[in-house]
C-alpha cells in the first residue's frame, strides 16, 4: 500500500482477494472502533473502521452527486406510510399474500419497498423496524449480470429495470447481494419487479414518494454525499445511541440507499459480512478474460492441429515409399 | 420381429424403433412430461415449481449445469481425437457425440422452459450485457449446439444420402473441428462463472473465482467416464463389444486432470482460508470432503490403478462415482452451498419439477437408442459383433420356443 487513501487509518486487502481474511479483518476492526469509540468518545471521526479502498473512494466521488436516502432506523416507528406511498405512486396491487409490513413483510413483486418489524432486538427492549428497498448500488451486480442489459444503472442514479428487454432468467436474482429483485411466480410470462427509486421524480431532484411519505423524518433525501456527511454528523452528536457504521457506504463499493442504526445491523437481518469490493468486479475478472483466453487456446489447437496433420502425411509418405520400394 | 434390438447396419433401409417394456415406461414418462410442460407454459414458473424469491434457481438449474458437464464427453473425446492424435479413440467417438449432442438438445429446452419470458429468448442478439457470464454463456451454448447439430448432418447424410450435402460438408468440416473444440471450453466455464456473482451467498466451500477453471476440469475429467459408462451400456443392451484398451487409455488421463483438480482444490481452500471450515467437522465441511473423497479422490486411484482399471467391474464403478461426484458437485453448487443465505431453510422440490428432470433424461435415453438403431454410430465391427449376439439370442429364444408356447397356452388360455 503505497498512496494511503485519506481516510484510510488501517489497511485492508485492497484486491479483495481473500475473502475470509479480510471478513476477519473487518470484523476485528469493528470490534476495535466500537472499543475506541466507547473509550474516547467522539475525538476522532472517522473511526477506523471505515477503511476506504480506493476503488470505494473513487466511487463516492463519481457519485456524491447521486439521489440518496439517509434513513435512520433509530426515528423509525413502522406506521407504514413510505409503503403505502410506494404502492399509490407505482400503481402496485395490495395483496393479502404479500404482506408489506409488519414481521412477515418480505420485497415481492407488488412490493417495491416494505417495513419489516424486527421484534423486541433494541437495547430498550423496544421492537425495531426496517425500511427496505431497493439499494440502488454505485456499481450493481444485477446490472452487470444481466445479459440482455434489462436492468441497468442510469447516469442519473438510480438502478432501473426495463421488463420488455427482460427474457425473465432471474440471474439478478442470484446476482444481488441484497436479495432485492422478485419474480413474478404466478404470471404466465414472469417478469423481474424492484424499485426504481421513483425515477420520475428522483431524476428531477425531488424526493422520492417514501420519503415524501414518511411522518416522523426516518427518511432524508439528498445527494449522496451530503447524506453521508450528515449521516456521520448524526453519529459524532450522538455516537453512545448509533452503531459507528453507515450501511451502505462500503458495502459492495457503496450504495445510494443509507442506514444507520443504534442495534447491530447484524440483528436487523442486514445481510453483514459483504465485501467492500463491487461484486460485477469478481465476475469482470473472468469475461474479461474471455478474448486472450480464447485467442491462446485457438492458437494451441491450430498447432497441436497442424502437427497431427503433418504426421498423418508423412505417415502415408512413408507408405507410399515403402510400397514403391517392394515394387 | 427380432428378440433383440440391434445397431443400425449398413445397408438397412426401414426405420425401426424396437420396443421393450422398459421402453413403454419411459415413452409414458415423456408423454406425462410434455403434458407437464404445457401446464408449465400456461400457469408460469409458480405452479410446477417450488422456486421463489429465497430460492430464484434451484433444481432445474443444477440438472442444466449436471446436463452440460456430463455431455462433455463429447468435446474432450473430440479434442483427444482430432487435436492429440489419439486415433484409437475413433471408435467410441461417435457414441460420446450422440451423448453430447442430447445433453444439450436437453439442456437448451429446459433453459428456454426456465425463462419467464421465453419468447424474449432471441433478445441477446441485439442487446449484449457483455459483462455477464449469462452471455457467454448463451452465445457459446447456442453456437455449439448448432455446430453439434451440423456436425450429426455428417452421419445423417451417410443414412440418407443428400445430393450436394457431402461436398458442403467437406469443406466446412475443419472449422467446424476447431469450434467443436474451443466454445465448450467456454460455456463449460461460464456455467459456473455464473456462480462467481454470488460472491457473498454462495458458501466459501464451493465459491471460488476458480469457479470457472474447476467446471472446465470436472467436465473434461467425467468425459471418458461418461464414456465408459455408454460403452458397458450398450454392451448390455446390444451385445457391443467394450472397448477396453481405449477407454483404459482415456480414464487414466482422467486421472491425471482428477489430481490436478484435486490440488487446485486445495491449494484454492488454502489461499482463501477455508481449511479450517473444510476440515472443522461441520455439515457442509463434510459434505465437501465427501464430494472430494468419494467423487474424486477414489475414483482417481481407481482409475490410477492398473489392475482396478483394466477390470470391468473396477471401470463401471470408478466411471460412475467420477459421475455421481460431478453431479453431486453441481447440486452442492446451486443447491447445497445456497442454504444458508437463502434463508428459506434445504430446497424442497414440487413433484413437477422432478419429474420433469426424469422426463428430459426419459427423452434423452430414448432418442439415443432411435439414432442408435437407425444411423451409423458403432463402428462396423461393434455392429457385426452386436448382430452376431442378436441372432444367437433369437436362435436361443426359437429353441425354447416351443416349451414356451406350449406353458403360455396353458396358462393365458385356460377355456
Amino acid at each position: 500500500m503505497s498512496a494511503d487513501p485519506p481516510f484510510a487509518e488501517t489497511d485492508g486487502p485492497e484486491d479483495g482477494s481473500s475473502g475470509s481474511d479480510g471478513l476477519s479483518r473487518r470484523r476485528f476492526l469493528g470490534t476495535l472502533a466500537i472499543a475506541a469509540g466507547a473509550a474516547s468518545i467522539g475525538t476522532t471521526f472517522p473511526p477506523a473502521h471505515r477503511r476506504m479502498t480506493e476503488t470505494i473512494r473513487e466511487l463516492a466521488e463519481k457519485h456524491g452527486n447521486d439521489p440518496s436516502l439517509l434513513i435512520d432506523l433509530t426515528k423509525c416507528v413502522g406506521c407504514g406510510a413510505c409503503v403505502m406511498a410506494c404502492k399509490l405512486d407505482n400503481h402496485l396491487e395490495w395483496r393479502e399474500d404479500q404482506p408489506a409490513k409488519g414481521p412477515d413483510a418480505a420485497l415481492a413483486s407488488s412490493n417495491w419497498s416494505v417495513v419489516q418489524a424486527e421484534g423486541r432486538v433494541g437495547r430498550d427492549g423496544e421492537s425495531r423496524y426496517v425500511k427496505r428497498q431497493c439499494m440502488h448500488c454505485l456499481e450493481p451486480s444485477c446490472a452487470s449480470a444481466c445479459f440482455v442489459k434489462a436492468l441497468r444503472k442510469s447516469p442519473e442514479g438510480p438502478v432501473l429495470y426495463d421488463g420488455n428487454l427482460c427474457v425473465g432468467c432471474r440471474y439478478c436474482l442470484m446476482a444481488c447481494p441484497f436479495s432485492v429483485p422478485t419474480f413474478e411466480w404466478d404470471k404466465t410470462f414472469g417478469r423481474v419487479d424492484k424499485c426504481d427509486f421513483c425515477f420520475a421524480r428522483t431524476s428531477k431532484g425531488e424526493p422520492s414518494a417514501c420519503a415524501q411519505a414518511c411522518p416522523v423524518g426516518a427518511i432524508t433525501f439528498g445527494h449522496r454525499a451530503s447524506m453521508l456527511e450528515e449521516a456521520w454528523r448524526r453519529i459524532g452528536a450522538e455516537p453512545q445511541k448509533y452503531v459507528p457504521h453507515v450501511y451502505g457506504e462500503t458495502e459492495v463499493g457503496g450504495t445510494s440507499m443509507l442506514y444507520l442504526s443504534d442495534v447491530s445491523f447484524e440483528k436487523l437481518g442486514f445481510r453483514t459480512g459483504l465485501p467492500t469490493d463491487p461484486i460485477p468486479s469478481y465476475e469482470w475478472k473472468i469475461t474479461r478474460l474471455i478474448p486472450s483466453v480464447a485467442a491462446g487456446l485457438g492458437g494451441t489447437l491450430v498447432a497441436l492441429y497442424v502437427r497431427r496433420r503433418r504426421l498423418i502425411l508423412e505417415e502415408e509418405d512413408a507408405a507410399r515409399t515403402d510400397e514403391e520400394v517392394t515394387a | 420381429m427380432s428378440a433383440h434390438p440391434t445397431p443400425w447396419r449398413r445397408g438397412r433401409r426401414q426405420w425401426t424403433f424396437h420396443m421393450t417394456p422398459v421402453r413403454y415406461v419411459l415413452v409414458l414418462i415423456v408423454a406425462i412430461t410434455v403434458a407437464l410442460v404445457v401446464y408449465r407454459l400456461v400457469y408460469g414458473l409458480g405452479a410446477p415449481t417450488n422456486l421463489s424469491d429465497r430460492w430464484p434457481w434451484a433444481l432445474w438449474t443444477w440438472w442444466k449445469l449436471t446436463g452440460v458437464a456430463l455431455a462433455g464427453a463429447g468435446y474432450s473425446t473430440a479434442l483427444c481425437v482430432h487435436f492429440l492424435g489419439r486415433e484409437r479413440w475413433r471408435d467410441v467417438e461417435r457414441g460420446a457425440f450422440v451423448v453430447s449432442l442430447l445433453g444439450y438438445l436437453m439442456v437448451c429446452t429446459a433453459l428456454i422452459l426456465d425463462l419467464g419470458q421465453w419468447y424474449n429468448a432471441w433478445h441477446p442478439l441485439y442487446s449484449w450485457g457483455i459483462h455477464s457470464a449469462m452471455f457467454e454463456l448463451y452465445y457459446c451454448i447456442s453456437a455449439y449446439t448448432v455446430v453439434q447439430i451440423v456436425e450429426f448432418l455428417y452421419i445423417f447424410e451417410e443414412r440418407v444420402p443428400v445430393p450436394r450435402l457431402r461436398g458442403v460438408l467437406k469443406r466446412i468440416y475443419v472449422p467446424l473441428l476447431f469450434l467443436g473444440a474451443i466454445l465448450p471450453v467456454f460455456h463449460q466455464s461460464a456455467l459456473c462463472s455464473l456462480y462467481v456473482i454470488a460472491k457473498g451467498r454462495e458458501d466459501p466451500l464451493w465459491w471460488s473465482l476458480l469457479l470457472p477453471v474447476f467446471a472446465v476440469m470436472t467436465s473434461f475429467y467425467v468425459g471418458p467416464a461418461v464414456v465408459a459408462i455408454e460403452n458397458l451400456a450398450s454392451h448390455r443392451i446390444y451385445g457391443r463389444p467394450v472397448h477396453m484398451r481405449v477407454l483404459v487409455e482415456m480414464v487414466r488421463i482422467s486421472a491425471g486432470v482428477m489430481f490436478v483438480y484435486l490440488v487446485l482444490k486445495i491449494v484454492d481452500y488454502g489461499a482463501r482460508g477455508v481449511l479450517p471450515e473444510l476440515l472443522g467437522g461441520s455439515a457442509l465441511g463434510n459434505v465437501a470432503l465427501l464430494e472430494l473423497g468419494l467423487g474424486v479422490l477414489v475414483p482417481m486411484v481407481m482409475f490410477m490403478s492398473p489392475r482396478i482399471r483394466s477390470s470391468r467391474s473396477g471401470m463401471v464403478v470408478a466411471s460412475m462415482l467420477t459421475v455421481l461426484g460431478v453431479v453431486a458437485n453441481r447440486f452442492n453448487i446451486v443447491i447445497t452451498g445456497m442454504v444458508a443465505s437463502s434463508g428459506a431453510g434445504f430446497y424442497r422440490p414440487h413433484w413437477m419439477e422432478v419429474f420433469f428432470v426424469l422426463g428430459l433424461g426419459a427423452a434423452v435415453g430414448l432418442i439415443y437408442l432411435f439414432i442408435v438403431e437407425n444411423f451409423p454410430i458403432y463402428t462396423e465391427t461393434d455392429v457385426a459383433v452386436s448382430a452376431a449376439v442378436a441372432s444367437e439370442e433369437k436362435a436361443r429364444l426359437r429353441a425354447m420356443e416351443p416349451s414356451e408356447t406350449r406353458t403360455s397356452t396353458h396358462a393365458g388360455h385356460p377355456a
